[in-house]
């Protein structure tokens, strides 16, 4: 997603050091960061590798060269096993890594901060309220979820953000009042988890620490959909980004509707954050892990969208196969991984930061 | 500030502690009536009013006092400590790491009662303070609020997947813990009280005897060491303090956020930064906090309670946004 639209037959010798020149079917061309471009292609190799070995492992194994049968819709004994339930499950969990990896690098962008990620800014524990809300009093159907969630994810963003105004927005109280409200939504969780019965309490405990188990294609569904919406907006994200590094003079100067442009972008990290909780609870961390892996791979400025997206979905589904396997026979939750990797990684974020405001490098 | 002014208000603090201690007795699906509930605690009596008021609401009461004072206390101790307005044991997870004390003695340990399981609180947030400081304090700049904060909530965010971790694969330990983990006053017997009296002694104790020497430290490492201090004891009795406080109010309660923010703010606001005046300004109106919030949850949803934690979430937050929002606090 780093690929800069220049003038057609740009000359040889004003190529930016890193990027080659692509040229589709002689009309335009485009500037592609080669880094970047070599490591979205293994990023992809390997999340495809890791889904054979996904499907292969579980309870029973299931020889690769049957698994391949399976996803290709060639008769085969291990259809029940492989196509009704790991499939389904794995589909969920590209789809959710993939939506939190684009909405951290979305918000990240924004904020300019790799600390500002969907769950420390009270998204997720806001989406997390409202669906165990619905869940107590009696809304079990999955459909519904997502649309609460959003509600949800979308009104506690809303709040810290009006919390969090003040002549401009300032990162650190963004990040202390989404903290604060992230604490105070938490606790609302857990109000109604006392007040459920006891099944619907296991269930939305198991379902608060993020997990794919018994999930399928009834959640991923409603997921893809809002996933395939967000393509157009993520390619306008990808272009607005470059926006976005602007500092607010410099962008005033060249007639950019700066505040817009953050605003769309954020408005979009939250939603795909929302979804994604709805669909599979909020699994930690992923959001802040994915952007910032994908950067220091690709050794970008920016963010690059695409390879947090193929990062995120990794992330999950090499959670997912350890919270599998690691305790087997008993399943844990992914998001119990994610976070038990992701915590450390977020206080080493911290140890390593350079200026006051907590604002790593 | 005067000395009228102080004790002025300390009296004013006094009464409303009072009057929450009286509220705490009289409220709840029982209304008794002020009068009896002075008839039952002085004379007696073996009315069902009496018994109400002296077998569920007397402990409730008095274990509220003890959490409030404690929470509040160590949050006093903290924000001294670390010179970082933003310190508090539920937001730091000072907390959350007492709570998966809990939970490790309950599911590993097989321990079932409180005055077992209040070692392991006590571990758990020693351990959690301390890596959360340090995590904080490391990098440039020092434990700045938002570094601290941060480290908090990745701290949080850790303990509470590994609690998750745990009672996600142990249903009996999920049924025990599932009420205790949200803060709560509810359902606690006296065994509690003479349980975790003598450990509140200790920590205020220990907090009290360095009252001056947060006030050196308000004035910066430096100057407290030219004043005599030995900074590091102090930070090192005050982290004890704070820790025993916490673990105690958390083994007693569960997890309480807000309460160890909002009341210092609120103490110093009326007897200015000495640590003398703070430290018992806190003690009173953190139990006036507590206390409050437990009859406001006692009768918003009847007949359902809304448990503690949840109210000083509700009322603490509002604090946090006004205390953020002032912009000394983010330069800092």
């Amino acid at each position: 997603m780093t690929a800069t639209r220049t003038a057609a037959g740009a000359p040889e010798r004003v190529r930016p050091a890193g990027y080659a020149v692509v040229r589709p079917g002689g009309r335009g061309s485009f500037l592609v960061h080669r880094r970047s471009l070599a490591v979205t292609c293994v990023l992809a190799v390997l999340l495809a590798a890791v889904c054979v070995a996904y499907l292969c492992v579980g309870e029973s194994f299931v020889a690769p060269g049957e698994v391949v049968k399976v996803v290709f819709g060639q008769p085969s004994p291990d259809q029940l096993v492989v196509g009704e339930l790991r499939e389904p499950r794995l589909a969920l969990g590209l789809l959710v890594g993939a939506a939190f990896g684009v909405s951290g690098a979305l918000i990240q962008t924004v904020a300019r901060n790799p600390l500002a990620s969907p769950d420390v800014i009270g998204v997720t524990h806001g989406a997390g309220a409202v669906t165990v809300a619905a869940m107590t009093y009696g809304v079990t159907s999955y459909s519904a979820l997502p649309y609460l969630s959003i509600t949800g994810g979308l009104g506690a963003a809303a709040l810290v953000y009006v919390f969090a105004w003040r002549r401009g927005l300032h990162a650190a109280r963004f990040v202390l009042i989404g903290i604060g409200f992230s604490v105070a939504l938490s606790s609302v969780t857990q109000l109604f988890l006392t007040k459920g019965d006891y099944l619907v309490a296991q269930q939305a405990k198991v379902w608060l620490t993020g997990s794919l188990n018994g999930r399928g294609y009834a959640e991923a569904r409603p997921l893809a959909n809002f996933v395939l919406l967000a393509v157009p907006c993520a390619l306008w994200a990808a272009r607005a980004q470059r926006t976005v590094s602007f500092d607010d003079d410099t962008a005033t100067a060249l007639g950019i509707r700066l505040g817009r442009i953050r605003f769309g972008l954020v408005a979009l990290g939250v939603v795909l954050a929302s979804v994604a909780t709805g669909a599979a609870g909020p699994v930690d961390f992923v959001a802040l892990l994915a952007p910032q892996i994908a950067r220091r791979l690709t050794r970008t400025a920016q963010i690059p969208l695409l390879a947090s997206a193929l990062t995120g979905a990794l992330v999950v589904v090499v959670a997912d196969l350890l919270a599998r396997k690691l305790f087997s026979p008993t399943e844990l939750p992914v998001g119990v991984m994610t976070a038990a990797v992701g915590a450390p990684y977020l206080m080493w974020l911290i140890v390593r930061s350079r200026s006051r405001s907590g604002e790593p490098s | 500030m005067h000395l009228r002014r102080r004790t002025g208000w300390m009296a004013a603090a006094t009464v409303a502690l009072l009057l929450a201690v009286l509220l705490s007795l009289a409220v709840g699906s029982r209304e008794i009536p002020p009068s009896q509930v002075l008839d039952a605690l002085l004379h007696g009596g073996t009315s069902q009013n009496a018994e109400v008021v002296r077998s569920l609401r007397v402990p409730r009461t008095v274990i509220g006092i003890m959490v409030g004072a404690a929470l509040a206390v160590a949050g006093v101790v903290m924000q001294g400590v670390t010179r970082n307005p933003i310190a508090e044991p539920g937001i730091l997870g000072v907390s959350q790491g007492a709570s998966l004390g809990v939970v490790c003695a309950i599911a590993y340990a097989g321990v079932g009662t409180l005055s077992g399981y209040v070692w392991f609180a006590f571990a758990g947030a020693g351990a959690a303070a301390v890596a959360v400081y340090a995590v904080a304090a490391r990098g440039r700049g020092g434990a700045s609020p938002v570094k601290l904060a941060l480290a908090g909530a990745a701290m949080n965010a850790f303990l509470t997947s590994i609690v998750s971790g745990v009672l996600t694969t142990d249903a009996q330990t999920l049924d025990t813990y599932r009420f205790w983990q949200v803060g709560s006053l509810s359902g606690r017997d006296t065994d509690i009280i003479a349980m975790i009296w003598p450990f509140l002694a200790v920590g205020l104790l220990l907090v009290l005897a360095m009252a001056r020497g947060l006030d050196a430290l308000a004035l910066g490492e430096d100057i407290a060491k030219g004043l005599g201090q030995n900074v590091a004891v102090l930070r090192l009795t005050g982290a004890l303090g704070a820790t025993v406080l916490t673990g105690a109010a958390v083994a007693a309660a569960g997890p309480i956020a807000f309460v160890g923010l909002a009341v210092p703010h609120l103490a110093r606001a009326l007897v200015g930064t000495a640590h003398r005046w703070v430290l018992p300004m806190a003690a009173l109106l953190g139990p006036v906090m507590i206390l409050v919030s437990d009859v406001v949850g006692r009768i918003v949803f009847p007949p359902s309670e809304v448990p503690v934690a949840v109210m000083t979430a509700l009322i603490g937050v509002p604090f946090l946004v006004a205390l953020v929002r002032r912009r000394s606090v983010v330069a800092a």
